[in-house]
């Protein structure tokens, strides 16, 4: 297994989703935990 | 994704978000969400902005070209990381469900 850093404050992030939303991870602050998945590629 | 797509239901029970990141352009997104019926929300990275962010400031990705999750709970900090080392190294929801029931929730 990788070292991973645990318990640090993930980085905010903002990106566009596909339909052009913003999206940010600081939006779920306080709401929602979030998984985010690394895709590699669909294909 | 077909296999996270499964269990959508059961991350959002447990108030969870899942937003999947990948280098393709918005359109090859939409297509493949549309093509799977996808739940979740898709990020179109094709620059890596955040994978290089996460792989410089959480230090999880050496390459960043395998699949790999991260978990942040409700105060934003990173409670779960995995990262693949291969296509198929993928953590079962299972595991990833029990772990926001225990430890995020």
């Amino acid at each position: 297994m990788a070292r991973v850093e645990l318990n640090v404050k993930a980085p905010d992030f903002t990106l566009d989703d596909f339909n052009g939303k913003s999206v940010s991870l600081s939006d779920y602050k306080k709401k929602k935990n979030v998984m985010v998945v690394f895709n590699r590629g669909f294909f | 994704m077909a296999q996270l797509r499964q269990d959508y239901k059961k991350f959002v029970k447990l108030n969870t978000e899942i937003l999947v990141a990948g280098p393709e352009k918005a359109e090859a997104f939409k297509d493949y969400w549309e093509k799977e019926e996808l739940p979740f929300i898709g990020l179109p990275d094709p620059e890596h902005k955040v994978l290089k962010l996460y792989g410089q400031e959480v230090n999880i990705f050496k390459l960043g070209r395998m699949p790999a999750q991260v978990m942040i709970d409700k105060s934003g900090k990173v409670r779960f990381v995995h990262y693949g080392h291969s296509m198929m190294d993928i953590p079962e929801n299972k595991e990833l469900l029990e772990l926001i029931e225990k430890q995020m929730s």
